[in-house]
């Protein structure tokens, strides 16, 4: 078999035992291994190949960044401060139609310069924002769409799991990666605000809602009450990052601290919630990392067949332009999209195609910035939408079926899309904060 | 005529220098000497840049068989190859790629320990690269003498952070190379040891304008390794014009790496630097001050039954022979 | 007979449990030492100019000991990453169906956790005779063999963790959702 036909044959294997239900670790784990003994009819090299990257991708040091940001979104979710925010977004939107669903995608744009995951932005703000809208009689499809479409900022602004994910496999820098992802991120927020405000304007029946009559201003000191905490947060953290002063580790370990001693002083900790945190905060790390050493297992055996080299080659024989990779390359993280999570499809696909764009002197952390978000759009679709499970499960509500969520969710899903394209057509949008 | 495949990895990216020249020079000087005869012909497979190993992964990938010939990045091996250490604890004598490259690689061929080393994890030495030319202290401040670096925080990495434990109050703080520059750019730290062609790449001169002239000395770093099982099924036609060739590649790239310094060196020049030389007499006193790793270094590979100290005697012979004296002879202080 | 069998199966089950449960206690307790050793280093270095040399192997070291004490815990509470739409699709039309392939997916998994625990077996043995480190002699090092050996271990146990879940599959149908953090926040 060549090597093309072992990547070809592998990735099938792979999506089909997935589609199975077999834990996506496993089947990238054994599918390069039975790989190999069947390309070099070796069991020794295969248990080697295991031996190599079971160690060795775990020792990662800027992993660190993985529990670090994940405990320290945790935290300030149990800290209330993505609550917070929302609330003080509110009081200004109030009054504009679907001004509560704006107010949601501002709040959770900010509260995503704290937290590392989508769903922690899922969870907190299906809990804050879909009561509001409901009660302010909007649709509930719309009010549900809003919270799933916005929470896939987390990933893209960050601190981000996703992009930490990313630097790894393409061996780029994390605070590089960081920064690039803040003006995408905020990009999309203002598409989904725009979005919305046409949506009200052209489809004011699906959107619904009524304004608010009375409008009671936040005082100052109430607002700096509620947004300080985060402030000092973002500062730290990606102004450690941004400034040099600190490693994305360490700013890491720091936005962990301060978000404790936030919590404490609010009194909104309390040794178990900090324990339940910590705990979850390991069950992340370990089931994450677990995968990232499975994918590089994988990517591994994908070396080892000589694909990098062969998809180079073929690259330069079918002159195959940057406008059909790209096609390609959007085309295959939405159809993994509908069933894999984000990490999964980072982890898939990027060993495929970095070799067919760093030769054509393309930016792989702009690359990065396109497989993010490309692969964020999969937490909306259905039938595996992890945004969208989340919103369902935290709501617990009745009336609103986990189609509704998705069925509100489309229209973000498109947006996105849309940006993305902007992001792929425009490289500097992502990189200008670079230089 | 015989085709054998030969896969060569390392966990660096093709760009890298010494990896690009693997396939630029090592790789068509092999082809070329092999058509002379015409018997064999090699079939190559390239895999850099982390698609089989990373960078620290080379030396475990070579002696797994994931690789059949792997370039180690040995500083990285403190543990597995202590002896390759030796120019990372022998400062202030050549800053000089191409001495170094062929003293170490002397050593490693007249001496066992290297190759034995190498051969506890299942590979063939075949030799020495050195890719650096000289350790130079890059500094925010105006700096001449050695009193500048007290108390300040100087970034290094590895093996010289050590240089540093003579000096009153100076603290070493590692990071990667490619944190340097913010980390002197924040005031994080004070200083920072690199070497120039790094520099000029990180555009150090932008945040760290006076260069101090030290030379603490170039050090190597890689090493070509074949893995053994690979090697015992090689024809020995090959095998010698593997070994021809690697020491071809040795003075190749140490010379390209002299080139580069000497052009990044006028490169930091031009793009506002200023470099300061060192004071001889400071040298003398830096040197002095340093806790004698070198001695210690010979010591821990005498403990194990290894020539240490006869490997340091020689290695500090030929390179005077070389026409490099020491700043501080660090043999001379060996009890054994 | 049986009986036996199952009530030795049920005890196995609940001491691999209580062990898995252990490690992820400790591994819990690792993730707030990681958080502390990198604050200590940012502001002994930042304010003291005393920067611990060891903070980059200190922390790869507890990164390791993180995801491996860890990882049988979340095998045990049905975390690891997963699809299984189509399986719970199937269990409301063939459960008995569903049920097989779960027990065949399980048993895959037992498998190449042994493969893993059998790859990295001879490691630990050759770090522990070389009492190999990391790190750089003089400035900070650890040894090698602790990490092979915890790796082994969480190997072994996970192994364990998906053959009890071949020997007592789980009564709840569609158990395993793909992992959420439970928010209790509002
Ligand atoms: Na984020
Ligand atoms: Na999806």
């Amino acid at each position: 078999m060549t090597p093309f036909e072992i990547g070809t044959l592998s990735v099938i294997a792979i999506v089909v035992l997935v589609y199975l239900g077999v834990y996506i670790p496993i089947a990238l784990g054994l599918v390069s291994f039975v790989s190999i003994i069947l390309m070099r009819d070796n069991f020794d090299l295969a248990v080697n190949l295991l031996k190599i990257a079971i160690g060795d991708s775990v020792m990662e040091y800027t992993f660190a960044t993985v529990p670090l940001f994940t405990f320290m979104g945790l935290i300030v979710s149990k800290a209330g401060l993505g609550a917070d925010i929302y609330q003080v977004m509110n009081s200004g939107f109030k009054r504009v139609k679907g001004g509560i669903g704006m107010a949601t995608v501002g709040a959770n744009a900010v509260f995503a310069a704290v937290t590392g995951s989508s769903i922690a932005s899922a969870s907190v703000f299906s809990k804050v924002s879909v009561p509001q809208m409901l009660a302010f009689d909007y649709n509930p499809r719309f009010a549900v769409g809003v919270v799933a479409g916005s929470s896939v900022l987390g990933m893209i602004i960050p601190p981000s799991a996703m992009l930490i994910i990313y630097s790894f496999v393409a061996e780029q820098s994390v605070g590089d990666m960081f920064l690039a992802g803040v003006v995408p991120g905020l990009m999309l927020a203002g598409a989904y605000v725009v979005a919305i405000f046409l949506m009200g304007r052209l489809t004011p029946d699906y959107v619904g809602g009524r304004p608010a009559e009375e409008t009671e201003w936040m005082s100052p000191l109430e607002i700096a009450d509620k947004t300080l905490p985060t402030l000092i947060l973002i500062v730290a953290v990606l102004g450690g990052i941004y400034t040099g002063w600190l490693t994305p580790v360490e700013a890491g370990a720091t936005g962990a601290l301060l978000g404790l001693i936030i919590a404490a002083i609010r009194k909104k900790l309390t040794l178990q919630s900090a324990w339940q945190a910590l705990l979850e905060t390991g069950h992340i790390t370990a089931s994450i990392l677990f995968l990232i050493t499975a994918a590089s297992i994988y990517s591994r055996m994908l070396g080892l067949a000589g694909l990098p080299n062969e998809l180079g080659t073929l690259l330069t024989e079918t002159q195959m332009t940057f406008f059909w990779i790209m096609v390609i390359y959007v085309a295959m993280m939405i159809f993994l999209g509908t069933i894999l999570d984000t990490a999964s499809i980072i982890l898939i696909v990027v060993p495929l195609f970095l070799p067919l764009v760093e030769p054509m002197g393309l930016s792989l952390v702009w690359f990065g910035i396109i497989t993010v978000v490309g692969a964020e759009i999969g937490l909306l679709t259905p039938p595996l939408g992890i945004s969208c499970f989340v919103i369902k499960a935290t709501l617990n509500d009745p009336r609103i079926s986990l189609k509704d969520v998705f069925v509100g969710a489309f229209p973000f899903a498109l947006v996105m899309l849309v940006v993305l394209i902007a992001l792929i057509r425009w490289p500097s949008l992502s990189l200008a904060i670079l230089n | 005529t015989e085709t054998i495949k030969a896969v060569v990895i390392d966990g660096y990216p093709a760009r890298a220098m010494w990896v690009q020249e693997f396939t630029n020079f090592f790789i068509p000087e092999v082809d070329k000497r092999l058509a002379e005869t015409g018997n064999y012909k090699m079939d190559w497979q390239e895999s850099y840049g982390g698609s089989i190993v990373k960078p620290k992964g080379v030396l475990e990938g070579v002696k797994l068989g994931l690789g059949d010939i792997g370039i180690v990045t040995t500083i990285f091996h403190s543990s597995k190859l202590p002896s390759q250490a030796l120019a990372a604890v022998t400062p202030f004598i050549a800053p000089d790629s191409r001495a170094v490259a062929k003293a170490v690689d002397e050593i490693a061929k007249e001496f066992p320990t290297m190759q034995k080393e190498f051969e506890a994890q299942n590979q063939v030495y075949l030799a020495t690269g050195v890719v650096l030319d000289t350790y130079q202290v890059f500094s925010k401040d105006p700096i001449e003498s050695l009193s500048a670096l007290e108390g300040s925080k100087v970034a290094g990495a590895g093996m010289n952070l050590r240089y540093l434990e003579g000096i009153e109050g100076a603290a070493g703080v590692r990071g990667g190379l490619t944190d340097f520059y913010n980390m002197l750019q924040t005031g994080l730290v004070d200083n920072a040891m690199l070497w120039p062609e790094a520099a000029k790449t990180f555009k150090i001169a932008e945040v760290a304008p006076y260069m101090l002239k030290a030379d603490l000395g170039a050090v190597n770093s890689k090493t070509i390794t074949v893995n053994k099982d690979y090697w015992d099924g090689l024809p020995d036609e090959v095998k010698s014009v593997l070994q021809d060739v690697a020491v071809a590649y040795r003075d190749h790239v140490a010379g390209i790496a002299m080139d580069r310094a000497e052009a990044s060196r006028a490169a930091y020049v031009e793009s506002g630097g200023t470099v300061v030389e060192m004071d001889t007499a400071e040298r003398a006193q830096w040197a002095q001050a340093m806790p004698n790793i070198a001695v210690e270094w010979a010591a821990g590979l005498d403990a194990k039954g290894e020539p240490g100290s006869d490997m340091l005697k020689a290695y500090m012979a030929k390179l005077s022979e070389a026409g490099f004296t020491p700043v501080r002879d660090w043999s001379a202080e060996l009890t054994q | 007979m049986l009986r036996l069998i199952t009530s030795g199966v049920r005890a196995l089950s609940s001491a691999a449990n209580w062990v898995a449960i252990g490690a992820n206690a400790i591994g819990t307790l690792i993730v707030l030492a990681l958080v502390m050793v990198i604050n200590y280093d940012v502001v002994a270095r930042g304010f003291f100019n005393a920067p611990f040399r060891g903070a980059v192997e200190v922390v790869q070291f507890s990164m390791v000991l993180i995801v491996f004490l860890q990882l049988p815990d979340v095998v045990r509470t049905n975390r690891l990453t997963r699809s299984d739409g189509f399986l719970i699709l199937l269990e409301a039309s063939r459960p008995k169906l569903a049920a097989t392939i779960r027990r065949v997916i399980n048993t895959a998994s037992a498998i190449f956790m042994a493969l893993v625990a059998y790859a990295i077996w001879p490691e630990f043995l050759e770090m522990y005779e070389t009492k190999d480190f990391f790190g750089v002699p003089g400035i900070f090092t650890a040894p090698w063999w602790p990490i092979k050996l915890a790796i082994y271990l969480s190997a072994v146990l996970c192994t364990l963790m998906f053959l009890l879940k071949v020997l007592v599959p789980d009564t709840k149908t569609g158990a395993a959702q793909p992992s959420e953090p439970s928010e209790d926040n509002a």
